[in-house]
Protein backbone atom coordinates (compact mmCIF):
# COMPACT_ATOMS: atom_id res chain seq x y z
CA UNK A 1 0.00 0.00 0.00
CA UNK A 2 1.49 3.11 -1.46
CA UNK A 3 1.55 6.20 0.99
CA UNK A 4 -1.26 7.91 -0.88
CA UNK A 5 -3.63 5.56 0.03
CA UNK A 6 -2.24 5.69 3.87
CA UNK A 7 -2.88 9.08 3.48
CA UNK A 8 -6.55 8.87 1.66
CA UNK A 9 -7.17 6.53 4.99
CA UNK A 10 -6.10 8.42 7.86
CA UNK A 11 -6.70 12.10 5.98
CA UNK A 12 -9.74 14.21 7.40
CA UNK A 13 -12.29 14.92 4.79
CA UNK A 14 -12.84 18.08 6.70
CA UNK A 15 -9.39 19.47 6.57
CA UNK A 16 -9.25 22.02 3.99
CA UNK A 17 -5.52 21.97 3.26
CA UNK A 18 -6.04 18.37 2.42
CA UNK A 19 -9.52 18.63 0.53
CA UNK A 20 -8.32 21.88 -1.50
CA UNK A 21 -4.75 20.61 -2.33
CA UNK A 22 -6.90 17.50 -3.91
CA UNK A 23 -8.99 20.39 -5.77
CA UNK A 24 -5.98 21.53 -7.57
CA UNK A 25 -4.32 18.55 -7.84
CA UNK A 26 -7.43 17.45 -10.06
CA UNK A 27 -8.00 20.52 -11.88
CA UNK A 28 -4.20 20.00 -12.71
CA UNK A 29 -4.80 16.57 -14.31
CA UNK A 30 -8.12 18.06 -15.28
CA UNK A 31 -6.26 20.28 -17.64
CA UNK A 32 -3.22 18.19 -18.97
CA UNK A 33 -5.66 15.36 -20.04
CA UNK A 34 -7.51 18.08 -21.92
CA UNK A 35 -5.23 19.63 -23.96
CA UNK A 36 -4.04 15.67 -24.83
CA UNK A 37 -7.47 14.89 -25.91
CA UNK A 38 -8.41 18.47 -27.16
CA UNK A 39 -4.84 17.91 -29.73
CA UNK A 40 -5.47 14.13 -30.08
CA UNK A 41 -8.99 15.44 -31.73
CA UNK A 42 -7.48 18.12 -33.52
CA UNK A 43 -5.44 15.42 -35.44
CA UNK A 44 -7.98 13.19 -35.78
CA UNK A 45 -9.44 16.15 -38.05
CA UNK A 46 -12.05 17.17 -35.03
CA UNK A 47 -13.60 21.14 -35.71
CA UNK A 48 -13.38 23.54 -32.74
CA UNK A 49 -16.80 23.09 -32.41
CA UNK A 50 -17.08 19.31 -32.43
CA UNK A 51 -15.18 19.22 -29.82
CA UNK A 52 -16.21 21.81 -27.61
CA UNK A 53 -20.07 20.13 -27.81
CA UNK A 54 -18.34 17.09 -26.30
CA UNK A 55 -16.57 19.44 -23.45
CA UNK A 56 -19.94 20.80 -22.82
CA UNK A 57 -18.51 24.23 -23.61
CA UNK A 58 -18.56 27.26 -26.20
CA UNK A 59 -15.91 26.80 -29.27
CA UNK A 60 -14.79 30.33 -28.73
CA UNK A 61 -13.91 28.99 -24.76
CA UNK A 62 -11.78 25.77 -26.36
CA UNK A 63 -10.74 27.44 -29.27
CA UNK A 64 -9.05 30.67 -26.90
CA UNK A 65 -7.78 28.14 -24.59
CA UNK A 66 -6.27 25.25 -27.16
CA UNK A 67 -5.65 27.10 -30.44
CA UNK A 68 -2.39 29.86 -29.64
CA UNK A 69 -0.11 29.27 -32.21
CA UNK A 70 3.51 28.06 -30.16
CA UNK A 71 5.88 28.65 -32.88
CA UNK A 72 9.33 29.17 -31.66
CA UNK A 73 10.45 32.59 -31.33
CA UNK A 74 7.36 33.84 -33.84
CA UNK A 75 4.50 35.11 -33.21
CA UNK A 76 2.76 36.41 -29.89
CA UNK B 1 17.98 40.20 -41.12
CA UNK B 2 15.72 38.95 -38.33
CA UNK B 3 17.50 38.52 -34.74
CA UNK B 4 17.99 35.05 -35.31
CA UNK B 5 19.52 35.19 -38.89
CA UNK B 6 22.64 36.65 -36.90
CA UNK B 7 22.78 34.03 -33.91
CA UNK B 8 25.36 31.80 -33.89
CA UNK B 9 25.37 28.23 -33.47
CA UNK B 10 26.16 27.95 -29.91
CA UNK B 11 23.36 30.17 -29.27
CA UNK B 12 20.75 28.78 -31.54
CA UNK B 13 21.21 25.48 -29.94
CA UNK B 14 21.01 27.42 -26.27
CA UNK B 15 17.58 28.79 -27.69
CA UNK B 16 16.29 25.51 -28.86
CA UNK B 17 17.50 23.48 -26.01
CA UNK B 18 15.76 26.23 -23.69
CA UNK B 19 12.41 24.77 -25.12
CA UNK B 20 13.26 21.17 -24.34
CA UNK B 21 14.20 22.32 -20.63
CA UNK B 22 11.03 24.02 -20.14
CA UNK B 23 9.42 21.01 -21.61
CA UNK B 24 11.01 18.75 -18.94
CA UNK B 25 10.19 20.57 -16.48
CA UNK B 26 6.99 21.03 -17.16
CA UNK B 27 6.59 24.43 -17.26
CA UNK B 28 4.75 26.39 -19.60
CA UNK B 29 6.58 28.86 -21.41
CA UNK B 30 10.19 29.39 -21.90
CA UNK B 31 11.61 31.66 -19.24
CA UNK B 32 14.70 33.39 -18.81
CA UNK B 33 15.96 30.16 -16.17
CA UNK B 34 15.31 27.48 -19.17
CA UNK B 35 17.71 29.93 -21.57
CA UNK B 36 20.54 29.98 -17.95
CA UNK B 37 20.05 26.33 -18.19
CA UNK B 38 20.36 25.49 -21.53
CA UNK B 39 23.61 28.17 -21.74
CA UNK B 40 25.22 26.16 -18.82
CA UNK B 41 24.70 23.19 -20.70
CA UNK B 42 25.95 24.10 -24.20
CA UNK B 43 29.22 22.67 -23.92
CA UNK B 44 30.81 25.51 -26.13
CA UNK B 45 30.62 28.93 -26.64
CA UNK B 46 32.22 32.51 -24.16
CA UNK B 47 28.41 31.62 -22.17
CA UNK B 48 29.03 28.60 -21.37
CA UNK B 49 32.32 28.87 -20.23
CA UNK B 50 31.56 31.83 -17.94
CA UNK B 51 29.37 29.95 -16.15
CA UNK B 52 31.52 27.23 -15.79
CA UNK B 53 34.14 30.00 -14.67
CA UNK B 54 31.58 30.90 -11.63
CA UNK B 55 30.83 27.33 -11.02
CA UNK B 56 27.80 26.74 -12.42
CA UNK B 57 26.35 23.64 -13.87
CA UNK B 58 23.15 22.69 -15.88
CA UNK B 59 21.80 20.02 -13.81
CA UNK B 60 22.29 21.95 -10.47
CA UNK B 61 20.70 24.85 -11.73
CA UNK B 62 18.05 22.79 -12.90
CA UNK B 63 17.48 21.45 -9.25
CA UNK B 64 17.02 24.98 -8.05
CA UNK B 65 14.64 26.16 -10.88
CA UNK B 66 12.78 23.08 -10.84
CA UNK B 67 9.94 23.85 -8.23
CA UNK B 68 10.03 27.43 -8.58
CA UNK B 69 6.69 28.61 -8.65
CA UNK B 70 5.03 30.75 -11.12
CA UNK B 71 6.27 28.98 -14.08
CA UNK B 72 3.22 26.60 -15.15
CA UNK B 73 1.75 24.39 -12.77
CA UNK B 74 4.53 22.37 -12.15
CA UNK B 75 4.74 18.15 -11.38
CA UNK B 76 1.02 16.63 -10.72
CA UNK B 77 0.60 15.73 -7.50
CA UNK B 78 -0.11 12.04 -6.78
CA UNK B 79 -0.38 12.35 -2.76
CA UNK B 80 -2.93 14.88 -3.07
CA UNK B 81 -4.97 13.10 -5.97
CA UNK B 82 -4.29 9.44 -3.79
CA UNK B 83 -6.70 11.25 -0.84
CA UNK B 84 -9.58 11.45 -3.12
CA UNK B 85 -8.90 7.63 -4.58
CA UNK B 86 -7.76 8.44 -7.71
CA UNK B 87 -4.43 6.52 -8.83
CA UNK B 88 -1.82 8.88 -10.51
CA UNK B 89 0.38 5.87 -11.59
CA UNK B 90 -2.65 4.03 -12.90
CA UNK B 91 -4.17 7.32 -14.69
CA UNK B 92 -0.46 7.61 -16.27
CA UNK B 93 -0.01 4.23 -17.28
CA UNK B 94 -3.19 4.63 -19.49
CA UNK B 95 -2.66 7.76 -21.07
CA UNK B 96 0.87 6.47 -22.03
CA UNK B 97 -0.34 3.00 -23.27
CA UNK B 98 -2.25 5.90 -25.88
CA UNK B 99 -0.30 8.78 -26.39
CA UNK B 100 3.44 7.71 -25.57
CA UNK B 101 6.06 7.81 -23.04
CA UNK B 102 5.74 11.32 -21.13
CA UNK B 103 2.24 12.37 -22.45
CA UNK B 104 0.66 13.16 -19.20
CA UNK B 105 3.94 15.01 -17.50
CA UNK B 106 5.06 16.56 -20.81
CA UNK B 107 2.45 17.05 -22.52
CA UNK B 108 2.35 16.37 -26.45
CA UNK B 109 2.99 20.05 -27.85
CA UNK B 110 6.69 19.99 -29.11
CA UNK B 111 6.53 24.06 -28.85
CA UNK B 112 6.50 25.88 -25.28
CA UNK B 113 6.06 30.29 -26.31
CA UNK B 114 8.73 32.39 -24.88
CA UNK B 115 7.78 34.53 -22.22
CA UNK B 116 7.97 38.10 -21.98
CA UNK B 117 11.37 37.90 -19.64
CA UNK B 118 12.78 35.22 -22.20
CA UNK B 119 12.01 37.47 -25.29
CA UNK B 120 13.01 40.65 -23.53
CA UNK B 121 16.58 39.08 -22.70
CA UNK B 122 16.96 37.85 -26.24
CA UNK B 123 16.43 41.03 -27.57
CA UNK B 124 18.74 42.41 -25.26
CA UNK B 125 21.90 39.92 -26.65
CA UNK B 126 20.95 41.71 -29.62
CA UNK B 127 22.31 44.70 -28.15
CA UNK B 128 24.65 43.87 -26.27
CA UNK B 129 26.40 42.50 -29.49
CA UNK B 130 25.97 45.69 -31.12
CA UNK B 131 27.67 47.44 -28.35
CA UNK B 132 30.51 45.11 -28.95
CA UNK B 133 30.50 45.99 -32.71
CA UNK B 134 29.46 42.09 -33.13
CA UNK B 135 27.58 41.47 -36.27
CA UNK B 136 26.51 38.00 -34.51
CA UNK B 137 25.21 36.97 -31.27
CA UNK B 138 26.70 34.31 -29.85
CA UNK B 139 26.44 32.12 -26.49
CA UNK B 140 28.14 35.05 -24.01
CA UNK B 141 25.70 37.79 -25.82
CA UNK B 142 22.50 35.58 -24.85
CA UNK B 143 24.56 35.67 -21.63
CA UNK B 144 25.22 39.25 -21.05
CA UNK B 145 21.50 40.11 -22.19
CA UNK B 146 20.14 37.62 -19.56
CA UNK B 147 22.17 39.64 -17.33
CA UNK B 148 21.06 42.76 -18.49
CA UNK B 149 17.31 41.80 -18.21
CA UNK B 150 15.14 43.56 -15.43
CA UNK B 151 15.79 42.46 -12.08
CA UNK B 152 12.27 42.31 -10.78
CA UNK B 153 11.11 39.51 -13.24
CA UNK B 154 13.92 38.00 -14.07
CA UNK B 155 14.26 34.68 -12.67
CA UNK B 156 17.74 33.59 -14.24
CA UNK B 157 19.05 36.79 -12.10
CA UNK B 158 17.13 35.56 -8.61
CA UNK B 159 18.55 31.76 -9.55
CA UNK B 160 21.95 33.27 -9.58
CA UNK B 161 22.21 35.45 -6.74
CA UNK B 162 20.97 32.62 -4.91
CA UNK B 163 23.57 29.99 -6.04
CA UNK B 164 26.13 32.94 -4.77
CA UNK B 165 27.21 34.08 -8.35
CA UNK B 166 27.78 37.84 -8.65
CA UNK B 167 25.72 39.24 -11.76
CA UNK B 168 28.85 41.82 -11.91
CA UNK B 169 31.56 40.09 -12.04
CA UNK B 170 30.04 37.22 -14.17
CA UNK B 171 28.98 40.06 -16.88
CA UNK B 172 32.99 40.96 -16.23
CA UNK B 173 33.96 37.19 -17.41
CA UNK B 174 31.50 36.83 -19.63
CA UNK B 175 32.87 40.29 -22.28
CA UNK B 176 36.04 38.92 -21.27
CA UNK B 177 35.38 35.46 -23.07
CA UNK B 178 33.42 36.64 -25.98
CA UNK B 179 36.21 39.37 -26.72
CA UNK B 180 38.74 36.77 -26.70
CA UNK B 181 36.93 34.65 -28.70
CA UNK B 182 36.27 37.51 -31.30
CA UNK B 183 40.12 38.64 -31.10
Amino acid sequence: MNDGVKLAQEASSQDPAIGLRAVRALRHLTDRLEALQVGNARGLGWSWQEIAAVLGVSRQAVHKKHARGRLLGKGK
Amino acid sequence: MTMFERFQRDARQTVVRAQEEARRLGHDRIDTVHLLIALAGQGDGAGAQALREHGLEAEALRERVRLMPGLGAGPLDGDALASIGIDLDEVRRAVEANFGSGALDQGRAKHRPFGAQAKKALELSLREAIALKHRHIGGGHVLLGLLRASGSDNAALRVLTDAGVDPAELRATATRLIRSDAA
